[in-house]
C-alpha cells in the first residue's frame, strides 16, 4: 500500500466515487457494449442448445442453465456499472485489492477447492455456487501490473521502465503463475501470461527484455514438456492436437467430437435446436470449453463467422480506447484486450483443431459465472478508462 | 487472428474431405443384453422337472445415481437398508470391474444396468415399486431364472446353473454377463441347447457412454428361449426311488447302522436309458439360482454334510462285493476255467499265497457247488480257487517269457470296468471304476515308492494307536520293497469285487444289462429329445452299443436264471422278497462290500419283471442297482430298498407305473414364464415420463482446467 500513500491525490473515499456522473466524463463506448451483449446472448442461446436436450434426459429443467446464464449476464452487468464508474484514483485502490484477493483465493483452492476434470481450481460457496478464482486474477494481474507500471513511472515523469519495474511486474506476474500451474490450469496460465505480455509491451517496456521474456517462454515450455512438469492429461491433449485421429476416447476425443459438430454444420448450419451432435450430448464440456462447436454445428460457418466477427469488433473497441486514453487506462485497456482476444482465439482454435485442448470458457459466451463476472468486470473498466481519457 | 479462424472455421465445415461423422455413428452403437430363458427339462411323460420362473431382479443404473445431488449416496443407503447388506459393499458392486478395481465389481459393460438383487422379495420389490422416488436409478425387471418344481427331485441329474464367470466368458466369448449358465448334470451338459439365444437391444451411447437413444427399429433382437430337453428319466419312478433311498437310509441308521449315503439306478436294460438316479444325501439345485448365498454354499461343502453335491449313482465308484461274480463268473466259464455243469468246493476258508481268506461269516458248505448255487448262496471260496490258479498260470505265462492273460480282468475292461461310461453327462460327473492288473501295479509302485519308502523309515509317529502304528510301518515297508508284486490274494479279491475293483452303481446296471440283453454294454442316456419351441424335435438322443461282452448267451442265460427269485432261499438276494406276489418275476445278486475301517457296503444289483423273449432268453423291462454305504449285508439293506421301488412300479402299493416307451408329444411350455418384458428402455423406471436417457456432466460453473 506504501505505493497508494505516496500519491497526494490519492482521496480513498469509496462512497464519494459512486456519487452522480463527474460533468467532465465522456460516454460510455455503446458499440463495446452492444458487442459485449450480442456475444453474451447469442452464448445464452448457444448454451440452451446444448444443454436443453441432455437436461430434459436427466430430468432436470430443461431451461435451467438458460436461465443461470441470463442470470450470470445480469450480474455482470451490473459489475460493469459498477466498474464503469471507478475514476483513476479509485484504479489505484481498485487494482492492489483485486490482485491480492484474488491471489488469496487462489490459495484458498488448495485449501478448500475442488477438482474438475484433473484441476484443482474451483471453491465451493454451496447452493451449488462456485468460484473460480483463476478468472478474477485475470483482471487483478492486468490492473495490478498497470497500477505497478503508473505508479512507478509516474515519479520519474513517465519514463520507460527500468529493469527494478520489469523486475517488480515480473513478481506480480510470477505469483498467480505460479499458483495456477500448481493447480494444474494450463489454459489459465497462458492466458495470464498473454494479458501481462500485453501489458508489458504497452508499458514500453525495452525490447530486449520482451525478446527475452519470449525466449524465457519457449525455454520454460520445452522444460516443462520434457522434465515432467506438465501433468499427463496436459501432455496428451498436446500430443492429441498432433495426432487427433489416434486415441479416439481419450484425450482427443473432445477435439473429434467437436470436429464433427462443426463439420456438421456446413454453410448455414443445421438450425438451432437441430444439430444431432449437440442434442445427443457427443460433445464433452460442450456448454463451457466446447460452446463454439454448437455454433458451428447449429448455425453454421455464417454463424461462427460472425461470433468471430464479434470479438473483433471488441478488440478493436478495446484498442480505440486504449488509443484514447491517458497511461494507466491504455495499459488496463490493452491488457484486457490482449486477454480476451487471446482466450477467444485460444478456445475457438481448439473447437476447430488449430490450438491445443486447454481449459478455457470462449469470452462472454462460455457457461459459467466466474468468468462471466470478471469479464463484466473487464467492459466496465473499459468503460471506466474511455470515461477519463482526455476528449 | 479473427482471419485465421475464419479460414480455418471455411475449411472445417465446407472444404475438408474426411469429415468424420460416419466413424462416429458407428463408434456409438452399443447392444444391451436380454437374456433368453432357459429351456425346459421335462420327464420321459412330458412333465415338467425344470422350468422358468418369474424373478425380480433389482439394478442400479450407475448414471442416475450419479446424477443424483449427493452422487447417489442416500439411495445406496436405502437400498443396503432394504436388501440388508452395507452401502459400502452395494457402491463396490456397482462399479465396474478394471486393473485397479477388485472384486466385488461389475463385470459388464460400463453402461448396463447393474444387477444387485437377482433374486428380490416381494416385499423388496414392493418397497421399491411403490417409492419410485425414493429410489431414482433403481430398476426393476421381472425375468425368468430356472425352477426347479420337484424341489431336490433328480438333483443330481437334473445340475444347477449359476451366473456366468470372467473364465467361461473367457472360454466363450459368445456368452454375455447376464446369462445364466449350466454348472453340473444335465443344465451343463446340454448347456447350449438350453440356454437359447440372448436378444440384442440396440441403443446409441453417447460418449460418456451413456445411453442416449434407441437405434433404429430393427435392429433389436428377441430374445429366443432355449430348446426342451426331454429326458428317459420318469418323474414317478425317480420320486420313488428316492424316498426308498431315504427310508432305508433310515431304517438302517435305525439299526445302528452309520448308512451314510447311498445311491439307486434304474435303467432299460433294452434301450440303454436310465430311467431313474437317486443320491442321498441330496440337495437343491434351487438354492443356486441367483447365486447360492456363503452360507449355503459352506453348508453343502462342510465334512459333516457328506458331500451331497456328489450324485453317487453315476459320479461315485464304490467295492461292488459279490455283485462282481457276474463279471467272474463270465470270465470263467469262458475260459474253461470252471464248467456249467462242474460242481466245486465251497470252504470256510482257503489259504492262498500265506493268508486265509474266508467266506462272509466263514459260512462253510460241506458239499461241492455248482455255479448256480455258488452265485446263489454268494460263496466266495468258490471263486477264489480258479481265480488263484488263473494267478499261478499267468505267472507261469510270465516265466516262459509270454505275456499274462489275465482273463478276469479282460472281461472286467469287456464290462466295461476302468472306463468311463460315456453317459450324458459331464466327465467329471461319472466315474470310471477300477481294477488291479500287474502292468498297472508296477506303474503306481513306481510312482508311490519314494512315499512308502519314506513312510517305512519314519513309521507313523501322528499315529496314537501302537498297533495301527506297528500295521502301518509294515504295511509300508513291504510296499517299499514289494509293492509292484501283483499276487494270488489280489485275483482272488477281485474276483469277489473287493481289493482295488471298484464300479460307480450306473456301471453295475450297464453290466448287468450286458447280461440281460445279449452281452451289449450300453452307453447310457439321461436325455431323449431336444424340442424347438414349435414342439419340433431338433435332435433325438439314441444310446449306442459301445461293445458287446465275450460272452456267450447260454452262459449269460445260465448266471440271470441262478440269480431268479424264483429259486428262494437259494438266492441271497431273494431273502427280502420271499413271499411277495412278484417273487418269481424279480432276480438278483446282492453284494456285501468290505471297506477298512468302514461298515459293509450293502449292494442289490437287480432286474425285474421277467419274461422271456421269442428266442426264450430271459428278458427284463427293469434293471436296478442299489447300494447303501455302511449298512450292511445286501439282502438286509439294498434288498428292501428295492424292493419298495418294484413294489411301486408293479402296482403293489398304488397304481402300477407305466413307463414311456416312445417320446411325448411337447407342446408350447406350459405355465413357463415367457421371456423378460423386452425393456423398452433400459434407464427408465427412474423417470418414466422421461424418453431420454441420462448423459452426465459435471454440475459447474467454469470450464476443465
Amino acid at each position: 500500500m506504501t505505493l497508494l500513500a505516496r500519491d497526494p491525490r490519492a482521496p480513498f473515499a469509496l462512497t464519494a466515487t459512486l456519487l452522480p456522473l463527474e460533468r467532465r466524463v465522456r460516454g460510455y463506448d455503446w458499440v463495446l457494449i452492444a458487442t459485449a451483449l450480442a456475444l453474451s446472448l447469442a452464448g445464452a442461446v448457444l448454451v440452451w442448445a446444448a444443454t436443453r436436450d441432455t437436461s430434459r434426459a436427466q430430468g432436470l429443467d430443461p431451461q435451467g442453465f438458460l436461465y443461470r446464464h441470463l442470470f450470470n449476464i445480469a450480474v455482470a452487468g451490473v459489475l460493469m456499472v459498477v466498474a464503469s464508474r471507478l475514476d483513476a484514483r479509485l484504479l489505484r485502490l481498485f487494482g492492489p485489492i483485486v490482485y491480492v484477493i484474488s491471489l488469496l483465493g487462489l490459495a484458498a483452492v488448495f485449501l478448500v477447492g475442488s477438482t474438475v476434470n484433473g484441476a484443482h481450481a474451483w471453491i465451493r460457496l454451496g447452493g451449488g455456487f462456485e468460484l473460480q478464482p483463476s478468472e478474477f486474477m485475470k483482471l487483478g494481474l492486468v490492473v495490478g501490473m498497470a497500477v505497478l507500471f503508473v505508479q512507478r513511472s509516474a515519479e520519474r515523469d513517465d519514463a520507460p521502465p527500468t529493469t527494478l519495474d520489469v523486475v517488480l511486474a515480473m513478481t506480480l506476474i510470477a505469483l498467480p503463475l505460479a499458483m495456477i500451474m500448481l493447480q494444474p490450469d494450463l489454459g489459465s496460465a497462458m492466458v495470464l501470461a498473454a494479458a501481462a505480455f500485453g501489458v508489458l509491451i504497452a508499458a514500453g517496456v525495452r525490447a530486449r527484455w520482451t525478446i527475452g521474456l519470449l525466449a524465457l517462454t519457449v525455454v520454460v515450455a520445452v522444460l516443462a514438456v520434457k522434465g515432467g512438469l506438465l501433468a499427463d492429461y496436459q501432455l496428451a491433449r498436446f500430443s492429441s492436437f498432433t495426432h487427433p485421429g489416434q486415441d479416439i476416447q481419450g484425450a482427443a476425443y473432445n477435439v473429434t467430437q467437436a470436429h464433427i459438430a462443426i463439420a456438421n454444420g456446413g454453410l448455414f448450419g443445421t438450425g438451432l435446436f437441430h444439430g444431432p451432435q449437440t442434442n445427443g450430448g457427443f460433445v464433452p464440456e460442450q456448454r463451457t470449453d466446447f460452446v463454439f462447436s454448437v455454433a458451428g454445428e447449429e448455425l453454421g460457418l455464417v454463424g461462427g463467422a460472425v461470433l468471430i466477427g464479434l470479438y473483433g469488433l471488441l478488440c478493436w473497441r478495446g484498442l480505440r480506447i486504449a488509443a484514447g486514453a491517458d497511461r494507466a487506462g491504455r495499459l488496463v485497456a490493452v491488457g484486457i484486450v490482449c486477454w480476451i482476444a487471446f482466450q477467444a482465439f485460444q478456445n475457438i482454435g481448439m473447437n476447430l483443431g488449430l490450438t491445443p485442448v486447454t481449459g478455457l470458457p470462449l469470452p462472454f459466451v462460455s457457461y459459467g459465472g466466474s468468468s462471466m463476472f470478471a469479464q463484466g468486470l473487464a467492459i466496465g473498466l473499459l468503460q471506466a478508462v474511455r470515461r477519463r481519457s482526455p476528449r | 487472428m479473427v482471419l485465421t479462424l475464419s479460414v480455418r472455421l471455411y475449411y472445417v465445415q465446407l472444404l475438408d474431405p474426411d469429415q468424420p461423422v460416419q466413424t462416429a455413428g458407428r463408434l456409438h452403437d452399443a447392444a444391451i443384453v436380454v437374456p433368453a430363458p432357459r429351456g425346459r427339462i421335462l420327464d420321459a411323460r412330458g412333465r415338467v422337472l425344470v422350468d422358468n420362473a418369474s424373478a425380480q431382479v433389482l439394478s442400479v443404473n450407475r448414471e442416475v445415481l450419479q446424477a443424483q445431488p449427493d452422487g447417489g449416496t442416500s439411495v445406496l443407503t436405502r437400498l443396503a437398508g432394504l436388501l440388508n447388506t452395507t452401502p459400502a459393499l452395494l457402491a463396490k458392486q456397482i462399479t465396474p470391474c478394471s486393473p485397479t478395481v477388485a472384486a466385488p465389481c461389475w463385470t459388464g459393460q460400463p453402461y448396463e444396468p447393474v444387477p444387485v438383487a437377482s433374486n428380490a422379495s416381494t416385499a423388496v420389490a414392493l418397497a421399491v415399486s411403490e417409492h419410485r422416488e425414493q429410489f431414482p436409478g433403481v430398476e426393476l425387471k421381472t425375468v425368468a431364472v430356472p425352477n426347479y418344481p420337484g424341489g431336490t427331485l433328480a438333483a443330481h441329474v437334473l445340475g444347477y446353473t449359476g451366473q456366468i464367470t470372467a473364465a467361461d466368458k473367457t472360454a466363450n466369448p459368445a456368452l454375455s454377463d447376464e446369462d445364466t449358465i449350466g454348472l453340473s448334470g444335465l443344465q451343463a451338459q446340454y448347456d447350449s441347447a438350453l440356454r437359447g439365444t440372448d436378444g440384442r437391444q440396440v441403443v446409441q451411447l453417447s460418449p460418456q457412454g451413456t445411453v442416449v437413444s434407441d437405434a433404429p427399429s430393427g435392429a433389436d433382437v428377441a430374445a429366443v428361449q432355449g430348446d426342451t430337453l426331454v429326458t428317459s428319466i420318469d418323474a414317478d419312478v425317480q420320486r420313488l426311488a428316492e424316498t426308498s433311498l431315504a427310508k432305508q437310509i433310515a431304517d438302517s441308521r435305525a439299526k445302528g447302522k452309520r448308512a451314510t449315503s447311498g445311491a439307486v439306478i434304474v435303467m432299460d436294460p433294452n434301450t440303454g436309458r436310465v430311467i431313474a438316479s437317486a443320491s442321498y444325501p441330496t440337495y437343491s439345485p434351487q438354492q443356486f439360482i441367483g447365486g447360492i448365498s456363503n452360507a449355503d454354499y459352506a453348508a453343502l461343502t462342510a465334512p459333516q454334510a457328506n458331500d451331497p453335491l456328489l450324485g453317487r449313482a453315476i459320479a461315485g465308484q464304490y467295492a461292488p462285493g459279490s455283485t462282481f461274480k457276474l463279471i467272474t463268473a463270465s470270465s470263467l466259464v469262458t475260459h474253461g476255467e470252471i464248467s456249467l455243469d462242474g460242481s466245486y468246493a465251497c470252504p470256510g476258508s482257503l489259504t492262498i499265497d500265506g493268508r486265509v481268506k474266508t467266506n462272509y461269516d466263514s459260512e462253510s458248505f460241506g458239499f461241492p457247488l455248482t455255479l448256480q448255487n455258488a452265485l446263489g448262496y454268494s460263496c466266495d471260496t468258490f471263486f477264489y480257487a480258479p481265480e488263484a490258479a488263473e494267478y499261478y498260470a499267468d505267472q507261469a505265462r510270465i516265466a516262459a517269457g509270454h505275456k499274462p492273460d489275465e482273463f478276469l480282468q479282460k472281461m472286467a475292461a469287456a464290462y466295461g470296468v476302468g472306463r468311463s461310461p460315456g453317459i450324458d453327462l459331464p466327465a467329471s460327473e461319472q466315474a470310471s471304476g477300477s481294477y488291479a492288473d500287474r502292468e498297472t501295479r508296477l506303474a503306481r509302485w513306481k510312482a508311490a515308492r519314494p512315499q512308502y519308502c519314506k513312510d517305512a523309515q519314519r513309521g507313523f509317529p501322528d499315529e496314537p494307536d501302537p498297533a495301527q502304528r506297528a500295521f502301518q510301518t509294515a504295511l509300508a515297508a513291504e510296499n517299499c520293497t514289494d509293492g509292484w508284486r501283483y499276487r494270488a490274494g489280489d485275483n482272488a479279491d477281485m474276483a469277489i469285487g473287493q481289493g482295488e475293483t471298484t464300479l460307480s452303481p450306473l456301471q453295475l446296471a450297464l453290466a448287468y444289462s450286458a447280461m440281460l440283453n445279449g452281452g451289449r454294454i450300453w452307453q447310457p442316456t439321461l436325455g431323449w429329445a431336444l424340442v424347438d419351441g414349435a414342439g419340433k424335435v431338433v435332435r433325438t438322443i439314441t444310446p449306442k452299443v459301445r461293445s458287446t461282452v465275450p460272452v456267450s448267451r447260454s452262459v449269460l442265460n445260465y448266471i440271470a436264471d441262478s440269480l431268479n427269485f424264483s429259486r428262494g432261499w437259494a438266492v441271497s438276494g431273494a431273502f427280502a422278497y420271499i413271499g411277495s406276489p412278484y417273487q418269481a418275476l424279480i432276480g438278483g445278486k446282492t453284494g456285501t462290500a468290505e471297506v477298512f475301517g468302514h461298515q459293509d457296503t450293502s449292494w442289490l444289483a437287480s432286474w425285474g419283471p421277467l419274461g422271456r423273449d421269442a428266442h426264450g432268453n430271459p428278458h427284463a423291462k427293469y434293471v436296478v442297482v442299489g447300494m447303501v454305504e455302511q449298512a450292511g449285508t445286501g439282502a438286509t439293506a439294498a434288498g428292501p430298498m428295492l424292493k419298495r421301488i418294484y413294489d411301486g412300479l408293479l402296482g403293489v402299493t398304488g397304481p402300477a407305473i407305466v413307463t414311456a416307451t416312445a417320446l411325448p408329444r411337447i407342446g408350447a411350455p406350459v405355465g413357463a414364464v415367457s421371456a423378460p418384458p423386452p425393456t423398452p428402455r433400459p434407464d427408465v423406471p427412474t423417470a418414466p415420463q422421461q424418453p431420454g436417457a441420462v448423459p452426465t456432466y459435471p454440475t459447474r460453473p467454469g470450464s476443465g482446467g
